[in-house]
């Protein structure tokens, strides 16, 4: 016999939590997931870095486009799954895409410095795109330390550069989202990491993510919502490929990482234009194509106010600055950044003949 | 028994995600100062040294084994990467080859192409000069013939003219027959005149003689 009691216990969906469970339990026994690229073609190699080459679906404009992803990270978030991908969002709609992967260094790469990265790889590599390509000019797209990259290197190279745009990228370094003390701390000299770089050469993946963690000590809440929302199969794939990502940092060349930490970190010296990359001095204002500036305003790790300064320092006529509602890491991993490089570059680039 | 369902998970997520941001603000904020830093930078230095000391070592041990080290392996790749962009720069080396043979070919069959245009010109030239050379022959032609009417012309203008002179000559022919004319009336009326004077005197002389 039924007796309505006036105290209300919520019941548990027991199909939810056998499938949460399961879901769990299958992270826990399986192996990271697979990422499968979008289809690309490999166009020039050198030590371990690769130049991919993303042909567009429908081919509507002959400007190609040139992803710099940062050295801290493996560049695939930006190809993370068939539905999310930024790289595949841009071949839909209609672009050529390039990325230069700048491969994973080893002990013997610790005397690649900026120097090295600029001039012997991604100006090479630009190269490359061009004369694979075929066109007269390219679009350059820098991600997070890609992006201060990017700025550097169309500062300081003749190849045609019609547009330049940069996501999340850290240019005045002077502000930031660390602890006042650490900052100035590295500033006047308290804190060094020369000699560790010099010992280990090429810092290897666990300390460079060490480096992440200090900004967050604990961890936890990505895992909570994991457990949470595991009986939704599609956010757990979501999840673990982002964990797969989160967890497979790069390893930094000791030379690189070094001038990170003196030229940018400790001297602001890009901002205060004193940077020397190749013997020529980087000047922010010899940029003078159109510029794109994208900040995500959800962002834990690059701070607004290090991007914004870029505004001032170039030289461009036509530069746009947007604020996106989104994090450092979700800018990509959602694919948001696909249309919103579309809806600027499409009158920006070249259109192919028959799409006239 | 309620028929909302229950999610144990949700106010967890929540206490979670608060407790950790506040123990990250607490960590970061107890780490802010200058102690924490002196003493991060003592920490750096001496794993630095342990870790020098350590390679230094194992260096030293390696060469009594007679082994190879990390950092022979790292000098073998670095002359791979050094070939590999002695490669780079010769391929970059081919395209500028590539580009000045094209631009060669370029000139080239532009040069071919003017002269293929001047050939087809003077050919177009040349078929329009002889059709000029024919039609001027033809002109030439039709001048001689003019010139021939013209000499026949002058020839009948001559004739003309002797005509005329002839014309001339018979009207003063004409004339002068016309005076003979005169005269030989003249001197017929004298002759009848004289006849008749004759015959009067005939007369006369018959009627006297009588």
């Amino acid at each position: 016999m039924a007796v309505d009691s006036s105290v209300k216990i919520p019941a548990l969906d027991y199909e939810k939590e056998m499938k949460r469970w399961n879901e769990i339990y299958k992270i826990l026994s399986e192996g990271d997931p697979k990422i499968e690229h979008s289809p690309r073609q490999m166009v020039w190699r050198k030590n371990k870095s690769v130049l991919w080459y993303y042909p567009a679906k429908d081919k509507k404009y002959s400007t190609p486009l040139f992803f710099v992803y940062s050295l801290l990270n493996k560049p695939y978030i930006l190809d993370i799954s068939p539905d999310t991908s930024v790289i595949a969002g841009l071949t839909k709609r209609g672009y050529d895409v390039y990325l230069l992967d700048w491969g994973s260094p080893g002990y013997e790469d610790a005397d690649i410095s900026f120097d090295s990265y600029i001039l012997d790889y991604l100006e090479k590599g630009v190269k490359r795109a061009l004369r694979h390509s075929g066109a007269e000019d390219i679009s350059v797209v820098g991600y997070c330390l890609g992006g201060t990259i990017a700025a550097i290197f169309a500062s300081i190279t003749e190849l045609p550069i019609k547009n330049l745009i940069v996501a999340t990228v850290p240019i005045d370094y002077s502000v930031g989202v660390s602890p006042e003390k650490w900052l100035e701390g590295l500033q006047n000299g308290d804190i060094s990491v020369d000699r560790l770089v010099d010992v280990y050469g090429t810092m290897p993946p666990p300390l460079v993510e060490a480096m992440f963690r200090t900004l967050a000590p604990i961890n936890v809440s990505p895992y909570v919502s994991l457990m949470s929302r595991a009986h939704d199969s599609g956010y757990v794939d979501k999840w673990r490929r982002m964990d797969k990502w989160l967890n497979d940092t790069a390893p930094f060349a000791g030379a690189a990482l070094k001038q990170m930490f003196n030229d940018l970190l400790k001297n602001n010296k890009l901002v205060k234009g004193e940077m020397v990359i190749g013997g020529k001095r980087v000047d922010l204002s010899n940029i003078d194509c159109s510029f794109f500036a994208v900040s995500s305003a959800n962002d834990g790790l690059i701070a607004e106010g290090q991007s914004l300064p870029i505004m001032d320092l170039v030289s461009s006529e036509d530069k746009t600055y947007k604020v996106v509602e989104a994090g450092h890491v979700s800018l990509a991993l959602s694919g948001l950044f696909a249309p919103i490089v579309d809806q600027w570059l499409a009158s920006r680039s070249d259109k192919v003949e028959e799409h006239v | 028994m309620s028929k909302e369902k229950y999610d144990p998970y949700k106010g967890f997520r929540q206490l979670t995600g608060l407790w950790e941001k506040q123990m990250n603000s607490l960590l970061l904020s107890m780490s802010d100062n200058n102690e924490y830093i002196k003493l991060s930078n003592v920490g750096l230095q001496t794993h630095t040294r342990y870790l020098e000391m350590l390679k230094r070592n194992q260096e030293i041990m390696a060469s009594f084994m007679n082994m190879p080290t990390k950092n022979d392996v790292k000098n073998v790749a670095k002359l791979t990467i050094q070939a590999e962009e002695k490669i780079d720069a010769l391929e970059e080396q081919i395209w500028s080859l590539q580009d000045s043979f094209a631009a060669i070919n370029k000139e080239n069959m532009e040069f071919f192409g003017e002269l293929v245009g001047i050939t087809k010109q003077m050919k177009e030239e040349l078929e329009k000069n002889v059709k000029e050379l024919r039609e001027a022959k033809k002109v030439k032609t039709d001048l001689q013939k003019l010139r021939k009417e013209l000499s026949d012309l002058s020839e009948l203008k001559a004739e003309l003219q002797e005509l005329r002179q002839e014309l001339t000559e018979a009207n003063h022919l004409k004339t002068e027959l016309h005076e003979l004319k005169q005269e030989l009336d003249l001197y017929k009326m004298v002759e009848n005149d004289e006849a008749k004077e004759k015959k009067e005197l005939e007369l006369a002389g018959a009627t006297i003689s009588k």
